[in-house]
């Protein structure tokens, strides 16, 4: 019953992003405007969003902590600067900006490893958040500093593109994003059952039978992998990574096996809905899809912790 | 027709209260600023930091150029501006390298960001205006206002009487239907609020986001889609001083997989508009006028 009335949020979720928009569409069947803009929006909207949700529901279990999201770990941070140099520098052509965040999310993510690993041969959770705070200041710094020596156009340009935003979707950007997403759910999702036992604290994992090590790795590589995709995608998109494993707890219990693939299916059609409404509610202009996973998901997640406390 | 009206009278409401407070060399003069800051400014003003680079141009045309002391960064035109020595940015002006150039008076954008640097400047006795120049009918305006203080009135009064006949004169009407692309991921479109707006129109092309009233704005590709204007029109601040129509290297619309939904960007009809003519309101703008329509014409 609740997989079915999750599933069907979902599709509920894409036909609305690719029925309603900010122009009325005559003849859906063959309207460029519903085959080259919604369409692909909506299905990179869907693995963006579904990508957030299930390496945030796998990393808050992983550093045991329920502040984590996608982006704590240092990697908004890394990726803001790749994107940030790529626009101060001028790098020409349509993948520069992507490719550039995608790359400063990995470099971020190499420098959080080995900063948790410094402690000795296996990945230390604690040095995990602190590093991962550190490198994202750090990151932030120059980028700001970069920012401020931009002009001003270019200045507004990089703070747009760092909220968050799916106008950049094609078919090109969807298809590269098939091809590289499973991989990593794959690897979250049969890391279910050693995640399960790892959130009881890595001592009692260890004589359950789990290889923590191992686990802590494989984890934290491919969340950060679908991390550093969906920033190259669309940008830093707040709140869905933390939300959504919120949400999924709450409704699913924590067992990972229902968790993770629930994280996903609700992470896509968070972001779809989000926007959808950040297409229509100001046309024909466009708010900025982060800005309206915040104003949805923030009193959403102040109801779950009222609920939570009150028992 | 109503718009010219409005113009006429905006500009008519405007007039800088300048009204003389003594015959000395060395006397100042009471004027009122943008920001409705009534200051005593040195008449005439002989050492000018300006922190736009509308208003060093419009210094310059005033015959000024000489007094200036310092600019932005920004400030590229004309190309003698190049000489004056640069203060830092406009936004968020730097206060101490702005004394440091000893000057009796500072010309400042008006922005949120340049209100605490006006109030600073005060405080150390350097007169500071704060002028918004960001539309056809503020170039008038701020001519006469500033031609006293560090040209000619004669200079001032010129430029404003040749912008109050560009507002007094019916645009023509709109030969073709534009799209004025300012960033291509996410898309941000000019809007009726801007200055290349109202000279589009003067040349004869309707920007087909007028209806938005800020300068610019982040818009859905299927609404420029569904527009469907005839050009592409971005302003290329690489060099140059010619309205181009590229017949390769074109723009980076061209490039966007998800732009091809937009017929122009499909047939390449873009149309490249030099940052030296068009980057700001400036006293040129009847030659980029001429040239935008001279531009449209040769591309039909």
């Amino acid at each position: 019953m609740r997989w079915s009335a999750l599933v069907g949020l979902a599709v509920a979720a894409l036909l609305a992003a690719v029925w309603l928009g900010p122009t009325p569409v005559t003849d859906y069947l063959h309207s460029p405007i519903v085959w080259q803009l919604r369409l692909p929006r909506a299905l990179l909207g869907f693995l963006v969003g579904g990508s957030l949700g299930l390496a945030g529901a796998s990393l808050q279990s992983l550093v045991r902590n329920p502040l984590a999201d996608p982006f704590l770990l240092g990697l908004s941070g890394g990726a803001s600067l790749g994107a940030v140099i790529a626009i101060a520098f001028h790098l020409p052509g349509p993948w520069a900006l992507p490719l550039a965040a995608f790359g400063g999310a990995l470099l971020a993510m190499g420098l959080v490893f080995r900063l948790a690993l410094a402690g000795g041969a296996e990945l230390d959770p604690r040095v995990l958040l602190l590093g991962g705070v550190a490198v994202g200041a750090f990151a932030g710094a120059v980028t700001t500093a970069i920012v401020s020596l931009a002009d001003a156009t270019e200045l507004r340009n990089a703070y747009l593109w760092l909220w968050g935003g799916l106008s950049a979707a094609s078919w090109q950007a969807v298809l590269v994003l098939c091809l590289y997403v499973p991989l990593p759910i794959v690897v979250l999702l049969a890391a279910a059952g050693s995640l399960d036992l790892l959130v009881l604290g890595e001592e009692p994992a260890r004589y359950l039978g789990a290889d923590v090590s191992r686990v802590k790795t494989r984890v934290y590589v491919a969340a950060s992998l679908l991390t550093a995709a969906a920033v190259a995608a669309a940008g830093v998109i707040g709140f869905v990574g933390l939300i959504v494993p919120h949400l999924g707890r709450a409704l699913w219990g924590p067992r990972h096996r229902a968790l993770l693939p629930a994280s996903l299916l609700a992470g896509g059609a968070l972001l779809v809905g989000a926007d959808t409404l950040a297409r229509l509610v100001v046309a024909p202009r466009e708010l900025p899809v982060g800005i309206v996973t915040a104003l949805v998901g923030v009193p959403f997640f102040v109801l779950l912790l009222r609920r939570w406390t009150a028992y | 027709m109503r718009i010219v009206l409005l113009v006429a009278l905006s500009l008519a409401a405007c007039r800088p209260a300048d009204h003389r407070s003594g015959g000395a060399a060395s006397a100042s003069r009471s004027v009122t600023d943008d920001a409705g800051r009534t200051v005593q400014v040195p008449f005439p003003a002989t050492r000018v930091v300006s922190l736009a680079p509308s208003l060093t141009e419009l210094v310059f045309a005033l015959g000024g150029g000489s007094r200036l002391v310092g600019r932005t960064t920004w400030c590229k035109y004309p190309p003698a501006a190049a000489r004056v020595p640069v203060v830092g940015d406009g936004l968020s002006p730097n206060v101490e390298a702005i004394a440091a150039r000893r000057p009796d008076l500072v010309l400042l954008y008006q922005s949120p960001l340049t209100e605490a640097a006006a109030r600073q400047l005060t405080q150390l006795g350097i007169a500071a205006l704060i002028l918004r120049h960001d539309r056809l009918s503020d170039v008038g305006r701020t001519a006469r206002l500033l031609g006293p203080l560090v040209g000619g009135p004669a200079a001032g009064d010129s430029i404003g009487q040749i912008f109050d006949s560009i507002a007094a004169s019916p645009p023509p009407p709109a030969q073709t239907r534009v799209v004025f692309v300012a960033w291509d991921d996410p898309p941000i479109v000019l809007g009726g609020g801007s200055y290349l707006t109202e000279v589009a129109r003067l040349g004869g092309a309707d920007n087909v986001f007028h209806d938005l009233a800020a300068a610019s704005a982040t818009v859905s590709l299927e609404t420029i889609a569904a527009r469907d204007p005839d050009w592409v029109v971005v302003v290329d601040d690489s060099g140059g001083d010619s309205v181009r129509v590229p017949h390769s290297a074109y723009p980076p619309p061209a490039d966007r997989p998800e732009w091809q939904v937009v017929r122009a960007v499909r047939q390449r009809r873009f149309l490249v508009l030099p940052g030296a003519l068009f980057g700001r309101p400036s006293p040129a703008t009847p030659r980029a006028v001429a040239a935008l329509r001279r531009g449209l014409e040769a591309a039909r």
